[in-house]
This record gives structure tokens, sequence and C-alpha cells, in this order.
């Protein structure tokens, strides 16, 4: 058994660092309020913009374009250049949060022949850094408070490749928030857009999506989709072939994608910040709860020691006082 | 006169829903200018550019609101409205604005990227119009 000394040593170092750990749990909460509201504020058109995009699509007539990849030459290339656009905290301290976006995003690395990595927070670059994998040199941004300045910026900088078509396809893994509980991480691809026959089940997918998150989206329901059951393919390609689009197809198409993008990069960092502040504040909560569970063992056996040490104690002067009575 | 005929309309910005409700006209600013869109309105899509958009409200009243770019999809006398930024002159910061403009100069007037060329002409325009409504007597 330890020493008394040692035992209260711990004691005390364990103290601190619940010191620490109570001290970062205040401070994600604080953090995550702010998070939350700013999810709150944006979820509506986080989901809006995902249901009507999908919805325009639906109804879009076809078009060859670029950016629906399936012009000419796009559908005789064989290996698709894939960017994937992976959301990573800033700092670690938040569970398995980091850990399990990089599992998803490596997994998805592996599947992909050829690819550009576009990593925000600096966990993650660090993580793909060390192991090698190529990063674009002036990419970096951070996870902290998201603007739709960042989103833009780094928006611009990915549609600009894919006009040079350095890239073909466009994926975005991210965390998001299901409810307070529980956050998922999503690998959703963003470009190209999907052509009507495949726009069907996008927007029942994304239906369903936006009903499971929270509460307060209810009311989008009823607008933001709007496939009719009764819709066969050949009544919306009728319905589809008069509709004004303006100012021309391409720039609609070339609008609505930077529209697009950048909404939903803002969107994904909105929730994924509030995820890493989420995750942190639990994992904070946890560590304090454990070194509390430590420290009560800990004074038990301290106790135990000191009780033990008492005894012996005891037990020797009063051996000792036996010795000297009977001398006497 | 008889009741003027509305439609749905909901404008989606991305830090709030800025309205949902009935409408009789929308305006909004295009690349060639302004368009309106009344009830039963043929199917349309189309793109809006940073500028002042209008809403005239059931009641006859206008709703004024200065966007950001866009996109307007009208159909089955529905309106939906996806824009960056979507503001009430009144809530406007002048100062910010004009923060804003300055900075946009600068980086203007410096070499830079095609890309950051697109960012810093989108924020002047941006901050221009946000300056130029939100002084406007209504």
């Amino acid at each position: 058994m330890a020493s008394a000394k040692e035992i209260s040593n711990r004691i005390k170092s364990i103290k601190d660092t619940m010191k620490i750990t109570r001290a970062m749990y205040m401070i994600s909460s604080i953090k995550l309020r702010k998070a939350k509201k700013n999810l709150e504020e944006t979820e509506p058109y986080f989901y809006g913009l995902q249901g009507e995009i999908a919805g325009i699509l639906y109804r879009f007539p076809d078009a060859v374009n670029l950016f629906f990849d399936n012009r000419e030459k796009d559908l005789k290339e064989k290996v698709k250049r894939r960017g994937i656009v992976v959301i990573t905290g800033d700092k670690g301290m938040c569970g398995a949060y980091n850990h399990n976006v990089l599992k998803e995003a490596e997994k998805l690395i592996k599947d992909s022949k050829k690819y550009r990595l576009f990593v925000v927070g600096a966990v993650g670059r660090n993580y793909f850094y060390t192991r090698n994998y190529p990063l674009p040199r002036d990419f970096t941004y951070t996870a902290t408070n998201p603007s739709i300045h960042r989103a833009r910026n780094i928006s611009e900088t990915i549609i600009e490749l894919y006009k040079k078509e350095r890239l073909d396809e466009v994926w975005v893994v991210y965390t998001r928030m299901v409810n307070s509980m529980r956050s998922d991480v999503e690998i959703e691809e963003v470009l190209p857009l999907k052509q009507r026959k495949f726009a069907r089940d996008e927007i029942i997918k994304r239906k369903q999506k936006a009903q499971m998150a929270h509460g307060h989206l209810k009311k989008l329901e009823d607008i933001d989709i709007n496939v009719r059951s009764e819709d066969t393919d050949d009544t919306v390609l009728l319905s589809g072939s008069d509709m004004i689009i303006r100012p021309s197809v391409d720039d609609l198409i070339e609008k609505i994608v930077y529209n697009y993008l950048t909404g939903f990069i803002y969107g994904a960092l909105v929730e994924a910040s509030a995820c890493e502040e989420n995750a942190r504040m639990m994992a904070m909560s946890n560590a304090t709860d454990n070194a509390d569970n430590i420290l009560k063992d800990l004074s038990l056996e301290y106790n135990k020691v000191r009780q033990a040490g008492i005894t012996q104690e005891i037990t020797e002067v009063i051996g000792g006082a036996k010795a000297l009575k009977s001398k006497n | 006169m008889a009741e003027a005929k509305t439609f749905k309309l909901r404008i989606l910005a991305c830090n709030k829903l800025f309205y949902e409700g009935d409408a009789i006209e929308v305006i909004f600013p295009t690349t060639d200018g302004e368009w309106a869109v009344m009830a039963n309105h043929a199917e349309m899509i189309s793109t809006i550019e940073i500028g002042e958009m209008k809403v005239k409200l059931p009641d006859g009243s206008w709703m004024k609101a200065i966007v950001s770019d866009g996109f307007i999809d009208v159909h089955d006398n529905r309106v939906n409205i996806i824009v960056y930024s979507c503001e009430k002159p009144e809530e406007i910061d002048r100062f910010r604005a004009e923060a804003a403009m300055e900075r946009a100069r600068e980086q203007l007037s410096a070499k830079q990227s095609i890309r950051e060329y697109h960012i810093s002409t989108a924020s002047l325009a941006r901050a221009m119009a946000r300056l130029k409504y939100s002084n406007k007597d209504i």
C-alpha cells in the first residue's frame, strides 16, 4: 500500500487537474450557448437551401453543363478527381469529435483514386500533415466562430478549381448536430449537381433529415419540398419545359452553385462548431466527474492508510507500556 | 376594388428566416434591372443581384429590404427567395458598412488573384448597396 504522503500528493494533483477541467467546462458551456444560438438561426437556411436546390434541380430542364458533370468529355473520364472538404476542430480535448470526422475522411480518401484535401481546423490539418497527405499550403482556415465570409472564401477556392477542371466532384465531411445528445458525421457529395432523375431520392433524403432535426424546423416541412406523389416523370418534363429561366441557364446554374456551396459550407461550419463545443463540454464534464470519483476512492484509501498508521502507533505504544509493566 | 390576390412568400437569409407569409407583389433586382412577381406568376427561376428588394404586404404597405445576391424560385403561386443576407434599412449598421467598403476598396487596389478580386468586388457592392439604401428616406 502506498504511503500517506504519496496518496496526499496524488489527491492534490487530481484536485488541480479538476480545477482545469471544471474551468474548461464552464468556458465551453458559454461557447456552446453562442454556437447553439448561431445554429438555431442558421438551421432553417441550411435545410431550406438544400431542399430548395433539390426542388429546383427536380424541375430543372435537362441541360448539359460543367456543373452537372455531364458534358461529353466528362462522361469519358474514367477517374474522377475528388475535392474533399474535411471540417475538424481547432483544439483537442473534445472526446471523439475530431477522431470520428478524421476516421470517416480517411475512409473516403481510401475510396478515391485522385483526390485533393481541403481541411478546416488545426487538428485535422496536423493529423493529415503528420501522415504525409498532400495539403494545399494556402488553405488554412480555422473552425471557430464561422462566418459567411470564410465560407465564401472556401467556396471560391473550390469553385475556381472546379471550373479549371482540376476537380470533378466535391465532397464535404462534417459533423451534424442531430440533437443535443447526439451528433453524426455526415459525408455529402455537393458537386456535381444532381440531375433530375437522381433529384427525387435526394429530396426525400433531405426531407427526412430536416424532419429528424430539431423541432423548430417543423414550419419548413410543408413548404420546402414540392414533389407531388401523382407527378410522373412525364408531367414534370412538360411543366419543366415552359419554365422561365433568367438570365440564362448557364448563368443561373453558376449562381446556384456559388450560393449552394457557400451556404452549404457555412451551414456545415456552424453545425460542426456547435458539435465541437458540445463534445468538449461533455468531455470536460466527464473528466470532472471521473476526477471526483478518483478523489473519493483516494480519500478512502488515504484514511485507511492514516488509520492503519495510527493503529500501529497505538499498538506500539501499548506494547511498549506492557513491556515496561512486566519489567516492573 | 377587388381584394388583391396574394401568394405565399418565403425569404431565407443565412442568419434568419426573414419573412414568411402572404404578399401581393415582390420587386427584386436582377442583372438586367428590376423584376416584379405578382400572384399566379408563371413558373420561374431567376438570380437576384445585390440591391434593394420591395415586398407589398397584404395590407397594401411596402416592406423594403436590402438583399445580397441569391436566387428566386417561383412555382405554384409560391415564391421562395434564398439570399446570403437580407436586412431592413433600419437594421443596417452604417458604421460597419462604411468600414467594409473601406476594406474592400483597399483590397481591390492591392494586387491579387482573380479569386480575391471576385470576393472584394462582391463585398464592395454589398457595402455600397447597404449604404445607399439605408440613407434613403422611405
